[in-house]
């Protein structure tokens, strides 16, 4: 006890000396040497590569909105509003279904083709998606971090995304799929931007008939006349999510 | 090392051959003066032959490589009445063949047979056997029974080195510093135990508070590793013995760049941060001795014991005036350590046997080694400590090779249920049984002294919390008075283009601990005081 108490005593009179010379020397700067030198990793029993994270999914809910861009669609509308529903049944997996309604109307690339004289189509005649519903399965393969200033850090998860579901098209529902990969940045515990690139493949209607049938002013063909094949685009959604 | 063993068994078959001649020329003469139980004669001289006959068999066995065979062969004539003079010398062998087997703690057992016999040549010769039967499996009984039965004068040169170590080592136990290092010294360069042996020499002239001589030596032991790789364990552990030796010495700017080059990616990195931080406290390097704290005091340590680490961050925090902190560090001190205190209590209390201390060790070492659950009746920091303790993990290793040992004969039916196998197992289970309870003592000590720590510790912890509240009330006043110092970071006015343009990265803490930034944290803040 008394020899606790010498040495706690020696200990903060020492303090009281040396706490003023001690920051006296103190440089402003970090010392070279103490920057990190070395690329290599700790051992430890058990290494996992992040503990207490700020961001934990698992067990827990999470809800999208967002705005697809078809970036390969030369016909329909390339816009598409969405929302999604995920549970994340740990910090690795989640399932979901979104939903996503496509604009009306035809893409610029579609109106620039009928503005050419010497094609006078109204592409408009084409059955055109309304309406995509798909269940989807996210592997969260990294989760990770992200300086952007020096207050500023986000967290972020990379994903790669299976979904299986329907295209509605004005006339019929045709079976599709959809394989992508996509990256949220966390702005804190809750919100979070999210990033999809999907390649879609689904049967559809080819948007295209030989012959005048799609030129301007002739009938409007019926939707049984255009051959039907397995379509492919790729699409681009930027969300806002919320981790319930 | 097959022509050796032949050799070895030719020469000594050599020897029972004449005895056994003798012993039938002995027999043979008084049968001569008295003629009439010649019948009788017979009989023995059949026997007699029948043995030298089996001898020779288990000898032929050998020579074509059949181990097992011949070790049974020898083990029942081993306990064969007629063959008591010869019992040594079949012994003897039947230890070679065993160590061929790979069973090395039964080949022990035969050694330590032939020693008690005092037969005057393969006593010696199974001295030298013991000692490196007993250096294979780091059983420290067996090696002070062979080593105290030791004349140095009698062993072959190139086992001098090993006996020179392990005398070395009893010494150091023994507390008898001079005598070690000297022992030590003695090892050759290029023996196998060289390394070893100048780390203790460093570590018994550290014992001996010569600073300066430890300091060489571990400078010495560097130079000797210069070229190996960087995490090579007799490298890094004589740079650790160097920034302690140093640490001794009081040159803690040389400790803490000693400290400093002890590679991340080893296990001594990080007792390397926690000393370091004493070091950078000695020195007056308060910001940087913080940094550490950050590493030490991570997620990733909640299974380290390091009660001292926080008691020491405390005082830190005193030095710089943030009594907050201090309050918060010395609040985590009593929450993490209270629970650990009480439960090694209660467990000392309610637990005496030996063999449910090593229980605790035993299903720590299951947590720690593997993915398996386990419930321990202590927190598992408190026994992950005991199980790093030198002592503990030098036995467990034994136990694990009695294990290994075990697994070999169980593994081969016809021998494990041969008379040889059969005993074999009987050793082995007894040597693991009292080597359990030999571990289960040892964690009682280290149970013991952690006890006696903890309380010393909550001592100080006392004495330190008495200086915060001081502090705290000196600090109010100069508050009041208008003399207090604003908050702020040593690297306010620094841009984060900074450490962008040096190759740093610049993250702000948030309470989120990664591998790979473990050991690269650094506090920022100032001092608090006036």
């Amino acid at each position: 006890m008394l020899k606790n108490g010498f040495i706690a005593v020696a200990i903060i009179v020492s303090a009281l000396l040396l706490h003023k010379a001690a920051f006296a020397a103190e440089v402003v700067e970090l010392p070279k040497e103490e920057l990190a030198q070395e690329s290599v990793l700790p051992v430890f029993d058990k290494p996992v590569s992040v503990k207490n994270r700020n961001v934990t999914t698992a067990g827990r809910w999470d809800m999208d909105v967002f705005y697809g861009y078809a970036m390969t669609e030369p016909i329909a509308n390339v816009s598409k509003f969405g929302i999604g529903i995920y549970y994340n049944t740990s910090e690795n997996h989640a399932f979901g279904l979104f939903f996503a309604n496509n604009a009306s109307g035809l893409s610029d690339y579609a109106r620039q083709i009928e503005r050419t004289p010497a094609t006078p189509l109204d592409l408009s005649k084409a059955p055109m998606p309304k309406n995509t519903i798909m269940g989807d399965y996210n592997l969260k393969a990294f989760y990770g971090k992200m300086s952007v200033t020096k207050s500023l850090v986000l967290n972020t998860v990379l994903f790669g995304s299976g979904s299986v579901g329907v295209v509605q098209y004005e006339h019929k529902t045709y079976p599709a799929v959809a394989i992508g990969l996509g990256q949220k940045f966390y702005f804190n515990r809750n919100w979070a931007m999210r990033f999809d690139m999907r390649l879609y493949a689904n049967q559809g209607p080819v948007p295209f008939l030989a012959g005048s049938k799609m030129h301007n002013g002739t009938a409007r063909p019926s939707y049984s006349e255009f051959s039907e094949r397995v379509l492919f685009s790729t699409n681009l959604d930027i969300g806002l999510s919320y981790l319930f | 090392m097959k022509k050796i063993l032949l050799l070895l068994i030719a020469t000594s078959f050599a020897a029972p051959g004449i005895s056994l001649a003798q012993r039938q020329n002995n027999k043979a003469r008084p049968a001569l003066r008295k003629a009439a139980p010649a019948t009788a004669s017979r009989s023995s001289n059949t026997r007699v032959a029948t043995l030298k006959n089996q001898l020779s068999d288990a000898l032929r066995m050998a020579q074509s490589g059949q181990y097992d065979s011949a070790a049974n062969n020898l083990f029942s004539l081993s306990r064969r009445p007629e063959l008591a003079n010869e019992r040594p010398q079949v012994k003897y062998i039947l230890g070679t063949m065993l160590i061929e087997l790979k069973l090395y703690q039964t080949a022990a057992f035969q050694f330590v047979d032939v020693i008690r016999s005092n037969h005057p040549k393969y006593a010696k010769l199974a001295i030298e056997k013991l000692s490196v039967v007993a250096d294979a499996l780091g059983d420290d009984t067996i090696l002070n029974y062979a080593i105290s039965r030791v004349d140095l004068n009698d062993f072959p040169a190139n086992l001098k080195d090993m006996i020179h170590y392990r005398l070395g080592e009893i010494k150091l136990r023994n507390r008898d510093f001079s005598g070690a290092a000297a022992l030590f010294s003695r090892v050759s360069f290029g023996s196998s135990t060289y390394y070893q042996a100048l780390f203790n020499k460093g570590l018994a002239e550290l014992e001996a508070n010569q600073t300066s001589l430890a300091v060489g030596t571990f400078n010495k032991m560097l130079d000797a590793r210069r070229r190996a790789p960087v995490t090579d364990t007799n490298k890094v552990a004589a740079q650790m013995g160097l920034a302690r030796a140093l640490y001794q010495k009081q040159d803690w700017e040389a400790a803490i760049e000693a400290y400093a080059q002890v590679p991340r990616d080893t296990l001594m990195w990080h007792d390397a941060v926690f000393e370091s931080s004493w070091a950078m406290l000695r020195a007056a390097r308060f910001r940087s001795a913080l940094s550490n704290f950050q590493t030490l005091h991570s997620a990733y340590y909640e299974d380290f014991y390091m009660p001292e680490s926080l008691l020491l961050r405390s005082i830190v925090y005193l030095y710089i005036c943030k009594y907050d902190e201090m309050e918060k560090v010395l609040s985590l001190f009593e929450k993490t350590y209270g629970p650990v205190r009480r439960k090694i209590g209660d467990f000392l209390k309610s637990t005496n046997e030996a063999g449910a201390y090593y229980t605790e060790v035993e299903r720590a070492h299951v947590l720690k080694t593997t993915d398996r659950n386990a419930n321990l009746r202590l927190p598992y920091i408190v026994v992950r400590n005991i199980l790093d303790q030198g002592d503990v993990k030098r036995a467990m290793t034994y136990i694990e090779k009695l294990n290994n040992e075990k697994n070999r004969i169980e593994s081969n039916s016809a021998f494990r249920s041969s008379p040889l196998g059969q005993y074999a197992m009987k050793i082995i289970s007894n040597r693991s049984r009292n080597a359990k309870f030999a571990v289960g003592d040892m964690a009682k000590a280290h149970l013991q002294n952690m006890r006696v720590e903890l309380r010393d510790l909550y001592e100080q912890a006392g004495f330190i919390r008495y200086e915060m509240i001081t502090g705290r009330k000196d600090s109010i006043k100069k508050k009041i008075a208008g003399k207090d110092i604003a908050t702020e970071q040593i690297d306010d006015k620094i841009d984060r283009q900074f450490y962008i343009q040096n190759g740093y990265e610049y993250y702000p803490f948030q309470g989120e601990f990664w591998l790979d930034e473990v050991g690269n944290y650094h506090y920022l803040g100032k001092q608090s005081c006036e």
